[in-house]
This record gives C-alpha cells, sequence and structure tokens, in this order.
C-alpha cells in the first residue's frame, strides 16, 4: 500500500463506490503489422472487466487473427471506419480497464510512419511504453525513432514486447538477439526501467499468463509486470512552480491566480514570486470550491489570493524567491516536428510554454537524430516525424524550466502564427537567463510606441492589460512576416 | 490537510485544467448541458474551476421536444438554482416538418433535430468553444477524439487531421473558420461518473433511479412512455415495470433497463458490477456501423 492510499482512507467512502489508488498510462508503439491493436484487445479480453456486448460483438464480427480460430481482437480497438476497412490504425485510441487496485489507461499508438506525430502526441501522456516488435524481424529503425521520441517526451519506463513468438517456433536463441539490440539501444537513452518479454498476442503467451511454450522465459508476464510498476508519480518532488493559467475575480476583494500546482508545494503564508516582473507578495488564501486549503501540491487545481496585488496574469509562474525558473529570450532545446509542412524560416511561430504564449524572432536548427546510428547530424530543417536540436530566440523573455528537472514548466510546442496548428513539441534543455545580445538590425517594440499607437484605446484594467499584451505579440508577428527582426519591449 | 489523490482526484484536477485552459483561450465559450449524468458532473466541475466566480459562460441545450419531462424540469431547476443563463435551442423547420423519432430513422431525426439546431445555435450566437461531457470509452470513434477537438468551418470533423495533443499543454490557437469542442471528461468512464456523483453528493435526474413507471418492450428494448405520442402497436399494452435508465435521450429512442436500484449507493453497485456498456440503451447508435462517426464528422458532439 501506498503512503498515499493510507492517507486517503480516513475519508470513508460507501464500499462499492471505492477509489482506485492511481493511475497508469500505457503507451504501446511499434511497427505496421507488429501487432499492438492485438495485443491491447488481447490485454483487455483477458485481464480487463469488458462488458459482455463488447465480447459479443467481437465474437459476431466474424473477423479472426490471421489464420488461427481466434477472435480478432483488434476489432476492441481500431475505432474508426477508415482503421477497420485498411486494417491499420490510423490515430491514437484510448482504452480504460481497472484492476482491484489501479487504473489503466491504454494508448495505442498508430504504427505507420506518417501518423508518427500522433505516436509523439501520445507518448507525452504516458508513465510507460511498451514497445513491440515482430519476432521474426527483431528491433528496426521505426523501434529506433519511437525510442528517441518516448525520450524526448520524457517517458522513463519503457517495455519491449517481443510478438509473435509463435512463428518463430518460441526460439529463445531469436528473443536473446533481440533482447540484446534492445538493450544497446535503452543505453542510448534516459530510460529508467527497461524490459523485454516474449509474447504472443494472439495466443495471450506471456500477456495475462505464463506461456507454457517458453519455459525458458522466467521473468514477469506482461500484466504482472505492469501491475508491479508505480503510478504516475505525484509525490510533490522538486521546486513550486504555478504557472498562473486564469485569473479569477470575485467582487472588489477576491482576486485569484488559478492553476494546477504543476510541482512542489506551497502553504498559506509562503512568499511566492513573478519570476517575470521580479515582483513577490505572500499566499493569502488557497481557494477551492467547498472549502480553503492550508496547503497545495503538485497535481491539485487552485487558486492562490495573494495579499497584495501583484498585477500578474496568465503566462506568469509563480515560484519561491530562492528557486525561480529562468526567464530568457533564448532557449535550447530538443523537438519532435509533428507538422506535415517541414519548417519553414521565414514562418511565423509562437513558442506556446505551460501557459505562456510567445512570439518566436528565430529558430535555429542544429541538427537531427540519425535513427540508423542514434547519432546527431548536422542539418538546417526539420519536416514531420524529425527529431531535432534547435536553439530558439524569442521576441520577448519567458519563464520556464529544463524539461528533465521539471516537465511541468519545461515542455513546449511551436504553434505555426497563421494556422494555430501545434507544429512541433519539445523540451526546453537550457534556457540562458537574460536576453540574447540584440543585433543591430533588431528593431525594438516599445511599450510606449505601442501606448500611443495600436493600443491607445487601453486603460489599465485586467483585460485590457491582457488585450494590450495580445495585441504586442500580434505586431510583432505582422512585421516578422515582413522580414523585420522585432523585439518586444514592455 | 488534503490527501491527492485517488484516481477520481486525478481526473476532478485535470477536468477543472481543461476548464480554465479552455475559457482563458476561446472568446465565447458555451456549455452544452444535456441534462444526463455526464452533464451534471460537467456543470458541477466547471463550477469548482472557477469558484468563487460563476462559470463564464452560458449553458445551451439543444431540445428535440422528446426528452422525458423530468428531464425539462431538473434541466430549468438547476439553471435556476445555479443562477446561469440557459439557451434552449429547437430546430423549429424540423418541427414544422413534423420530424419525429417515431416515424424517421434514427439517422435523419438525429440529424434534423441534434445536429442541425446544435450547429444553428454555435453559428447564430458565434461560440467558438462548445463545452460536452462526452467520454472516450463510450464509443470506438470517441476513443479517438482529442480533449480540444477542432472542427472546421461548418463544424465538420476530420479524424485524420487531428493536432497533435501533447502533454497538457492544450493548444486553442484557432485557425480561419475554425471551433472547437471541448471535452473535460475525456479520461473517465462511465463508473467514475457515478463513483464521482456519490462522492460529491450531485443530484440527478430521477429517472436514473429505480420506480415503477409505464412501460411497453418492442424489439427487445423495454420504452417508458413518457406521454401518449408513441402508437401502441397490436398486442402492445403498458405495463408498470420497476425501471431506471443508464443513459437519458429522447424517450422513444432510450431504453430502461430494470432495476431495484433506488438510490445512489445502489445505482453505484449496479454500474461497478454491470455486464453491458451503457449504449446498449441508445437506440440511434445501432442504426449502422460507424454511425457515431459519421455524425461527428457531420458535426454532432
Amino acid at each position: 500500500m501506498t503512503a498515499l492510499s493510507a492517507i486517503r482512507q480516513p475519508q470513508a467512502v460507501p464500499e462499492p463506490a471505492q477509489e482506485l489508488n492511481g493511475i497508469l498510462h500505457l503507451l504501446t508503439c511499434g511497427s505496421v503489422d507488429d501487432g499492438k491493436s492485438t495485443l491491447i484487445g488481447r490485454l483487455l479480453w483477458d485481464a480487463s472487466d469488458l462488458y459482455d456486448d463488447q465480447r459479443e460483438t467481437l465474437k459476431k464480427s466474424g473477423r479472426t487473427a490471421g489464420g488461427t480460430a481466434h477472435p480478432d481482437f483488434s476489432l476492441l480497438v481500431d475505432g474508426l471506419v477508415a482503421e477497420r476497412e485498411q486494417g491499420i490504425t490510423i490515430d491514437i485510441a484510448w482504452r480504460y480497464f481497472d484492476t482491484d487496485t489501479r487504473r489503466f489507461v491504454i494508448i495505442d499508438s498508430p504504427g505507420h510512419e506518417q501518423y508518427t506525430r500522433n505516436m509523439a502526441s501520445g507518448a507525452s501522456h504516458a508513465d510507460v511504453a511498451i514497445m513491440l516488435v515482430d519476432a521474426r524481424h527483431g528491433v528496426k529503425r521505426q523501434t529506433r525513432r519511437h525510442a528517441g521520441i518516448l525520450d524526448i517526451v520524457g517517458v522513463k519506463r519503457v517495455i519491449l514486447a517481443v510478438n509473435k513468438m509463435d512463428l518463430v517456433d518460441w526460439s529463445q536463441e531469436k528473443f536473446r538477439a533481440i533482447e540484446a539490440d534492445f538493450r544497446e539501444l535503452t543505453l542510448r537513452f534516459g530510460f529508467r526501467d527497461a524490459i523485454a518479454i516474449p509474447v504472443s498476442a494472439v495466443g495471450g503467451d506471456n500477456v495475462a499468463r505464463r506461456s507454457e511454450h517458453m519455459p525458458w522465459y522466467t521473468g514477469p508476464h506482461l500484466l504482472e509486470h505492469l501491475e508491479r510498476l508505480p503510478a504516475r508519480d505525484i509525490t510533490p518532488a522538486g521546486p513550486f512552480r504555478l504557472p498562473v493559467q486564469f485569473v479569477l475575480r470575485d467582487g472588489l476583494d477576491f482576486r485569484g491566480l488559478a492553476r494546477t500546482v504543476s510541482s512542489g508545494r506551497v502553504c498559506v503564508g509562503d512568499r511566492v514570486m513573478d519570476a517575470l516582473s521580479g515582483k513577490s507578495a505572500h499566499v493569502l488564501r488557497i481557494a477551492t470550491m467547498g472549502r480553503d486549503l492550508e496547503f497545495a501540491q503538485q497535481g491539485q487545481a487552485v487558486a492562490l489570493q495573494l495579499d497584495t496585488d501583484i498585477d500578474v496574469a496568465r503566462g506568469a509562474v509563480l515560484s519561491c524567491p530562492q528557486t525561480q525558473p529562468a526567464v530568457a529570450s533564448h532557449i535550447e532545446g530538443r523537438l519532435v516536428w509533428l507538422w506535415e509542412t517541414p519548417f519553414d524560416p521565414r514562418a511565423g511561430y509562437l513558442l506556446r510554454t505551460a501557459t505562456d504564449l510567445a512570439p518566436i524572432s528565430s529558430i535555429k536548427i542544429k541538427s537531427l537524430l540519425d535513427l540508423e546510428t542514434l547519432a546527431a547530424k548536422p542539418a538546417q530543417g526539420a519536416s514531420v516525424n524529425d527529431i531535432a536540436l534547435v536553439g530558439i530566440t524569442l521576441g520577448r523573455p519567458v519563464a520556464v524550466d529544463a524539461f528533465a528537472a521539471l516537465p511541468g514548466t519545461g515542455a513546449f510546442l511551436i504553434v505555426d502564427a497563421t494556422t494555430g496548428a501545434s507544429v512541433a513539441g519539445g523540451g526546453v534543455s537550457s534556457a540562458a537567463n537574460g536576453s540574447a545580445a540584440d543585433a543591430a538590425s533588431t528593431f525594438r517594440l516599445t511599450r510606449e510606441m505601442l501606448e500611443k499607437g495600436i493600443c491607445r484605446d487601453l486603460g489599465s484594467g485586467e483585460n485590457d492589460r491582457h488585450e494590450f499584451r495580445r495585441r504586442a505579440n500580434e505586431a510583432a508577428l505582422l512585421l516578422r512576416a515582413a522580414g523585420v527582426d522585432v523585439k518586444l519591449e514592455l | 490537510m488534503t490527501a491527492p489523490f485517488s484516481h477520481l482526484d486525478v481526473l476532478e484536477s485535470e477536468a477543472i485544467h481543461i476548464f480554465r485552459e479552455a475559457a482563458a483561450q476561446f472568446r465565447k465559450p458555451v456549455l452544452l448541458y444535456s441534462i444526463g449524468k455526464d452533464s451534471t458532473v460537467l456543470l458541477h466541475l466547471a463550477r469548482k474551476a472557477f469558484f468563487p466566480q460563476k462559470p463564464p459562460f452560458p449553458l445551451l441545450h439543444i431540445d428535440t421536444t422528446w426528452k422525458f419531462k423530468d428531464m425539462i424540469a431538473f434541466r430549468d431547476k438547476t439553471a435556476r438554482d445555479f443562477g446561469l443563463d440557459l439557451i434552449v435551442h429547437t430546430n423549429r423547420e424540423g418541427i414544422e416538418r413534423g420530424i419525429n423519432p417515431i416515424d424517421y430513422a434514427p439517422s435523419v431525426y438525429t440529424d434534423v433535430m441534434k445536429t442541425q439546431p446544435l450547429k444553428q445555435a454555435l453559428d447564430q450566437h458565434g461560440f467558438d468553444a462548445a463545452f460536452g461531457g462526452a467520454r472516450r470509452d463510450e464509443e470506438g470513434s470517441r476513443a479517438k477524439e482529442r480533449v480540444f477537438s477542432f472542427r472546421s468551418p461548418g463544424h465538420r470533423w476530420d479524424p485524420r487531421r487531428q493536432r497533435p495533443e501533447m502533454w497538457n499543454l492544450l493548444n486553442g490557437r484557432l485557425g480561419v473558420g475554425e471551433t472547437v469542442r471541448v471535452f473535460p471528461l475525456s479520461n473517465w468512464t462511465e463508473r467514475d461518473v457515478w463513483r464521482y456523483i456519490a462522492r460529491e453528493g450531485l443530484d440527478v435526474v430521477p429517472l436514473y433511479y429505480a420506480a415503477r413507471r409505464p412501460t411497453i418492450t418492442r424489439n427487445g428494448q423495454l420504452l417508458v412512455l413518457d406521454d401518449d405520442r408513441l402508437p401502441l402497436q397490436p398486442g402492445e399494452t403498458p405495463q408498470m415495470k420497476m425501471v431506471r435508465f443508464r443513459t437519458l435521450g429522447c424517450w422513444p429512442l432510450t431504453a430502461a433497463v430494470l432495476s431495484q436500484a433506488s438510490d445512489i449507493e445502489s445505482v453505484v453497485a449496479e454500474t461497478l458490477s454491470a455486464r453491458t456498456s451503457e449504449r446498449q440503451g441508445r437506440l440511434i447508435d445501432h442504426d449502422q456501423t460507424g454511425a457515431m462517426e459519421r455524425k461527428k464528422q457531420e458535426g454532432y458532439f
């Protein structure tokens, strides 16, 4: 029993309404035809609380898994008509099942290379990833690409499921060779926990029960291993961070800075600081509906009322004065390019952090990850599915952390300013305090210029300040699109 | 001291995050309130997200005129009790054409009386985002949907061109003519909804609790007669039976289940031990293969 469930117990919930101890988010990925959907279907079929009508529908479909008498378990997962017709997974599918103590969320991701961005999207939500390979083919380019993406989005635990062992006569030799390749692969990345398991999804071997065909394998079967893994880490580790998401108001007296605490904890009376403005105040009240709290920690959605109004808005990151985030207008990061349109140095992009959205003056692609050698190779461009090291220069500073230490305030998206699409996602590897040296050609767009011109009609109220910032961002974007390097000084 | 986190605490925090994220980024959101248990939980979470403010958006109900009378009474009381603006929209043209769930195929009825008026209402009021209570565990195409689900002009959903959605960074920047459906309950299951209703002590429409009601059995489904608009077929005689609903929609299209569960504890117990999925009771979903996906592409929630 975890410490948290021990804390939970005094709150007597009626017997049948029992709440589960945690949620484990499980990603499955692999190449086309490795049998991902079948594996999940099998897991649901054997281990979960599937409803009878879902079981009936599957049996009645009349489809069987390739050459066997088993129902086609993949039908439990592939939900879109096009997917069923083509027999492939296009987009991630979310499935839920409970064991006695735990909620499992299965995120099934597509194997097709052209849908890798959907896989990256799914992976960012996962606590553990099952990477599937076909026992006949072993670790492939796509496996390496997936490992690279898992590493970038912060997945720390991986399982290699070597599937279709039935098609290689349950060969230990085959399995060990693939396991060795996998070890080599995982050593290149920052995984905390990696294990290879030989399975046959169609037959259910080592999925939710031990296989009779592979007595030489003495490790845990898949479900056994999954039940042993810790659920999402929710202990309040790291320094306090609350990226301001929304400002709540109630009459003249209440102004609440709302969001979920992204790391650490905060108590009533603590001094908190907005790194962007350098202003600080004390926490007067931590409000939630129903009751006020004495403290709030990572994962709790709250609203902080401060003792003095320090004029912070969405985009600010509250912290302790001693452990502030970096305030940077240049960041180094790793990203995966998600959009079909390749990176275009002339296009307008925005950087989306936890809650901020800032204009980007330039992105420099430094190198791409070579998926054969796993080495960085110099590059200038990036297109869909590429993993790149980049330097990003911003039109104004943002408050961020290193992704490896604080993923909640270290993750970012690159947003296309015109279409609004999320074209890339990544993590900050380093962020320098202060701004990068201004090039001589940089145009400085100042608060005064805006106040005299396009923001002349705005006052000092909350909404107007928000609108001021929006117009400033948009003006910077337009200038940038016209080829002018802009620096916002607000 | 507060103790995080059971799985319900995690789901609650996540939903509050989604509400606040949408309210911060969209110009004019609305909450699509369909009166059922999911809407009840959705509204409760919206109130939590913006406390002590009121939720900064109105409720929108698409009234097909075929909802159970108890549902309409519950809707009006809820809006009144919480002091929220309620917009009720009906497709008048559909009424004039006499489109009803009895004489028309479910696909036609749903399009004319639900999908079309929803699009009309969103367009008329200029809402750029609409919160809905849909859950990914409900149905195959729902399982594929994003939390911020972008719709192209005309409210169409293209499952092949969904935006990547990473971590909890919900990107609400719209392209020209785009709108968004927002699903704060994406990761909840039917079981969670009931567990949460019990935990938070929420009121739901009485039809969710078992009572003796006038029923007929048609095509193997148990229908409750809410008024005299459904013509009885030869041999059909209404019988009083102890029934309740797992899901609520238009009354001639929603089947009841036999049940003795007349309070929240027994409903939760029944839900946790149920052997069939809840959409069994929704007749429109069985109309044709991929029915929900097609409806969604056309703009249904």
